[in-house]
């Protein structure tokens, strides 16, 4: 398989993303977190819940870095309305030729884990790819992902990509 | 003869061995199929003499016989269809002692010349290479052109080896640049195994194998530079390799480790210093600390001389400058903790001037995330681990001057937050014996100034509660630390914490937290000590004679005896049995109350619990203390047992007239006793025990008795090795082997729906607090229970079952047959329970899904198949569950669920 880009920039991966233990407006410092059990409060669906669902989505030419290592995706380049997800990503370079499978692999997940209500547009970051309009087009032709993902090459490739998905940040390695 | 089946192979070794044939008569017998005209033939006729050689024990070869062997398989080398199994022949004949370096000589002149490696296929060329090993000095050349181009990683790292062994053994000098050529054209390694590899070379394999030959000292100085050349764009993702191969050099010989970081080093500090490159200051910063790291961990213990004294100020003023900056901080802060901890590196005046810049960023805005937090605590340890005073004298000021006398007022949430920040910053640094000595004295202090400012005023005072509450917090979490840490100091707080923190009984809280505080500090106190405490402590709480005890603000008026136990007392007096029963579950067991009648004091405490106390709290209290001195001192008790069985139990539990609650509190009670004798493992705790049942058929009270059953061998914190219970070996283990057969039938046949229903209860109570290895056997008459129980209203119970399926399941696809059975019943039960519309409860439904999505890994595919779509279809609602933990589940469970297939 041809190199796109056989050494890319590595970015330094962000925090977990945890919510601090106290919790705000509180007078007392709660340590153990079992208060949070029967609250009715109800906790919309945010960018961070959705960055870390694709987080690490394994890179389809770097198998041991994660999208969010080469920082493909990134938390701000999400946006999430009410029944509408909008997830941007940057290929680490302008010929990328991986570009629309990671795509797909975010698809894929996103189909998955969100509930059918939710829209989910998928895009690379303007500028960012020479070929991006098709890419785009292609990410979001509904017939074209289900076409994609009948064939048993390209949907193992992307079970390949999303097997680590899971992970939500903790270490591959 | 030649037919190449196994059995004639081993007939003809066994003749060769026992001395019935030699090999001449074998090479004579072949004779015509190793000069056959017909292909197949040939090669299987020398096929069968290798396999015979490899087979023949190396006495039955002389001399003679190995020369013309050699010479023999060197000609079959020239026939295209007998080249395999003339390696192979070969391969056996270098390992026997009569094998010369004169025949290696002519092996490998003949392989040389006649074997194309570049015509060959893989498996054949890796006969060739391994037949290579280990022959000499004309050998390196021809190696060197044999391997020249070499791609599939599966001979690579076999070359690697070689390549390695040849430059340590041979005289490699005239070849170096060649050696540089055929190993680090590959370099860096950009292989990524194909999908399925039955081969499992990984890239680490590779760069691993590739490292080692780097190793060498001929290969240094080339390698190096071509690290070097990666280390200059920092942020691409070979500098990581190449600074790994450069940390290797410094394990070994110390020239090469020396030229290595004169090499390296210099040169990211360069690149640290240039403006066109400040956007790279971070990945800079993280190879130099692993560099920095490296060069620490490789000094071996006897050296003197310290590897990165001559770049210390250096490597100290980037990592102070990187410090100052956000996106470097944390890298900043793990470099200056390995310059620490660099033995004999840093000076204690640099301690000091790292302390000082770290000092600085501790107040800033942008590095208040967990991260840099968790790193400059991390760094500050370290450095009072070597040296408290520069942490004691500076940072600790500035921490404690950030703490405000009055708690912050209700509407300061920022405000809070930063004192929460900065007593868990004291509570992580402060556990050094001088530096903890420190933090009592400034937090108890501030303690009764917050207790001291609120005394008389009407004003609100939840604030000042919860700011003293996160101060006895910080101060309960680093005694709990120390006492982990087998501190011995903890012990001389007695006075200052045990008898000092009386002040603090208006609050629950606050009361819990002072609670632990003087549990911990009286653990650890030798048992004189504790004797004389106790001695005081009971004059207090018995005598009213309270001056011992540090009141503070609740200085009991003149009119107003100390008499906590009273039925009449104020409530503030009754919270102080919290702090008292702290105090008595800590107590060594040779500790005697110093009471008139002992049996007489629980008796007491009983009856305060049951019909005097006001809260759960001090119920709760009560419970421990006479838990505790049961275990301990149940001789003294004895009286009070026969009271408990005799009064106790017939008069206030199985009465149908006394009112229910407490009915229900003298159950908890009982199990309190009952758990202190069965901890033990004393004969009458079995009585204890049986009593229970006899209440089952009580529907006020039953579900309170069967839950009983469980919570007497659930964990506690009560009656612990570090509260000096007298413990007996397995007793959980003894308890559950009696009852669990007794408690199973009556679920499955007891006299009624009520009585079942009890004892399904008990069974779910008790099971989840034992090990696995005690019911597992039991499993398929368990499961169709805990499948009932699954349908009882009560949520924990729910919760029960669950976690005990959890725990009883394998994940092992082809092991849980019994799951396997039940797969359908256990599907839809979790389903319903991970329905927000059908449980309320977030714990159950977050249990529901995570038992849900470790099915796919435990059960075979073939009986999952069937529930798939409704698994995956069902849980696509339970995407849109409004708590996020929930959902979290929801999508591991349903990915499982959509990558499992057959």
């Amino acid at each position: 398989m041809e190199a796109y880009n056989p050494n890319p920039t590595v970015y330094k991966s962000a925090k977990t993303i945890r919510k601090s233990g106290a919790k705000e407006g509180s007078l007392w410092l709660v340590e153990d977190e079992e208060n949070i059990e029967d609250s009715d409060e109800v906790e919309p669906l945010d960018q961070d819940e959705i960055f870390d669902l694709i987080r690490s989505i394994t890179d389809p030419e770097h198998k041991h870095m994660t999208l969010e290592d080469l920082m493909v995706v990134s938390a701000p380049q999400i946006r999430v309305g009410s029944n509408l997800v909008d997830v941007e990503f940057t290929p680490t370079v302008p010929h990328c030729g991986m570009s629309t499978l990671i795509g797909l692999s975010i698809r894929v997940r996103l189909l998955r884990s969100l509930p059918q209500r939710f829209k989910v547009d998928i895009h690379v970051k303007p500028g960012s790819h020479q070929s991006e309009h098709a890419i785009n087009k292609q990410l979001n032709d509904k017939e074209r992902v289900a076409a994609a993902l009948e064939n048993p090459a390209l949907l193992s490739a992307v079970e390949d990509c999303l097997a680590s998905a899971g992970l939500r940040g903790e270490r591959l390695e | 003869m030649a037919s190449g089946r196994d059995q004639d192979v081993e007939e003809t070794v066994a003749a060769i061995s026992d001395g019935q044939g030699t090999l001449l008569d074998v090479v004579k017998a072949l004779g015509e199929y190793l000069t056959s005209e017909e292909d197949a033939l040939r090669t299987k006729g020398v096929e069968f003499m290798s396999a015979v050689l490899s087979g023949c024990p190396p006495e039955r070869f002389n001399r003679q016989s190995v020369k013309v062997l050699v010479s023999f398989l060197c000609g079959q080398l020239e026939d295209p269809e007998t080249v395999v199994p003339a390696l192979k022949g070969l391969l056996s004949l270098t390992y026997l002692p009569t094998f010369t370096s004169g025949d290696a000589v002519d092996v490998f002149d003949a392989i040389l010349a006649h074997v194309k490696m570049k015509s060959l296929v893989q498996s054949q060329r890796f006969i060739v290479t391994i037949a290579l090993k280990g022959i000499s000095k004309r050998f390196v050349p021809g190696y060197i052109s044999l391997v020249n181009g070499e791609k599939d990683p599966r001979n690579l790292v076999l070359c690697f080896g070689i390549d390695r062994v040849l430059l340590l053994e041979f005289d490699v000098k005239d070849h170096i640049e060649d050696f540089f050529n055929i190993t680090f054209c590959y370099f860096p390694i950009t292989f990524r195994p194909p999908p399925d590899d039955p081969y499992g070379i990984t890239t680490d394999d590779l760069k691993n194998a590739l490292r080692k030959t780097a190793d060498t000292p001929g290969l240094v100085k080339d390698v190096c530079h071509e690290c070097l050349d990666l280390l200059k764009e920092p942020e691409k993702s070979q500098a990581k390799p190449a600074v790994k191969t450069l940390c290797a050099f410094l394990s070994t010989t110390g020239p090469v480790s020396t030229y290595t970081l004169a090499k390296a080093v210099p040169l990211l500090t360069a690149l640290f210093h240039n403006p066109d490159e400040a956007s790279n200051r971070t990945p800079t910063l993280t190879l130099l600390t692993e560099l920095v790291k490296a060069a620490r961990d490789s000094a071996p213990e006897s050296e003197s001389e310290v590897k990165l004294a001559q770049f210390k100020d250096d490597l100290l003023g980037i990592m102070t400058v990187g410090l100052k900056n956000e996106s470097s901080c944390t890298t900043a802060l793990e470099g200056l903790k390995a310059l620490v901890t660099t033995k004999g590196l840093m000076s204690n005046d640099e301690l000091g001037y790292t302390v000082h810049n770290v000092n600085e960023i501790i107040p800033l805005e942008w590095a208040n995330t967990e991260e840099i937090i968790d790193s400059t605590l991390d760094l500050l340890s370290t450095v009072s681990t070597r040296s408290p005073m520069h942490v004691e004298g500076t940072t600790l000021p500035l921490l404690f001057s950030t703490l405000p006398d009055r708690a912050p007022p209700r509407e300061a949430a920022s405000e809070r937050a930063k004192c929460w920040q900065t007593l868990a910053f004291l509570s992580k640094l402060c556990k050094q014996p001088s530096l903890f000595e420190t933090l009592v004295v400034r937090l108890t202090t501030k303690l009764d100034l917050i207790c001291g400012s609120t005394a008389h005023s009407q004003e609100d005072i939840e604030p000042s509660a919860a700011y003293a509450h996160s101060i006895l917090l910080t101060l309960r979490n680093v005694l709990k630390d120390k006492v982990d840490l087998g501190h011995l100091d903890v012990a001389k707080y007695l006075d200052r914490l045990a008898t000092g923190l009386h002040m603090v009984a208006s609050e629950p809280r606050l009361l819990k937290t002072a609670g632990e505080i003087i549990t911990l500090v009286v653990q650890v106190i030798p048992t004189p000590k504790q004797q004389s405490f106790l001695d005081s402590l009971i004059k207090a709480y018995l005598h009213g004679n309270a001056k011992i005890l540090a009141l503070g603000s609740l200085k009991i008026p003149d009119d107003q005896v100390f008499q906590p136990l009273e039925p009449s007392a104020p409530s503030l007096q009754k919270n102080m049995i919290v702090l008292f029963s702290a105090a008595i579950i800590a107590l060594h067991k040779d500790v005697a109350l110093p009471v008139a009648d002992t049996s007489q004091f629980l008796q007491q405490l009983y009856v305060w619990s049951v019909h005097h106390s006001e809260t759960l709290l001090q119920r709760e209290a009560a419970w421990y203390s006479i838990a505790s001195v049961t275990n301990k001192r149940c001789d003294d008790a004895a009286q009070f047992l026969t009271a408990c069985q005799e009064q106790i139990w017939p008069s206030d539990i199985a009465v149908a007239d006394r009112p229910v609650v407490r009915r229900r509190l003298s159950i908890s009670a009982w199990t309190w006793v009952t758990k202190a004798l069965a901890t033990r493992g004393h004969p009458s705790a079995e009585g204890f025990v049986d009593r229970l049942f006899e209440v089952f058929d009580d529907t006020d009270i039953n579900w309170d008795a069967a839950r009983a059953l469980g919570g007497i061998v659930a964990a506690d914190d009560i009656l612990t090795k570090y509260n000096h219970a007298v413990i007996r070996i397995l007793f959980a283990q003894r308890y559950c082997n009696r009852l669990l057969p007794q408690i199973v039938e009556g679920a499955k046949g007891a006299a009624n729906g009520r009585q079942q229903v009890a004892y399904l209860v008990a069974l779910t109570s008790l099971i989840k607090t034992v090990p696995k290895t005690t019911y597992v056997s039991e499993m398929p008459t368990l499961i169709p229970l805990l499948l009932r129980g699954l349908q009882l209203r009560d949520p924990d119970i729910r919760a029960n079952v669950i976690s005990t399926l959890h725990s009883a399941t394998d994940t092992d696809p082809n092991g849980s047959s019994i799951i396997a059975e039940h797969i359908g019943t256990l599907v839809s039960a979790m389903l319903e329970n991970s329905k927000i519309e059908e449980m309320p409860s977030v714990r159950v439904r977050v249990a529901a899904l995570k038992y849900l999505g470790l099915l796919p890994k435990s059960v075979r595919y073939d009986k999952l198949h069937p529930y798939k779509s409704t698994v995956l279809k069902e849980l696509s609602n339970i995407l849109d569950d409004p708590k996020r933990a929930v959902r979290k589940e929801a999508v591991d469970a349903r990915s499982n669920w959509f990558t499992c297939s057959g």
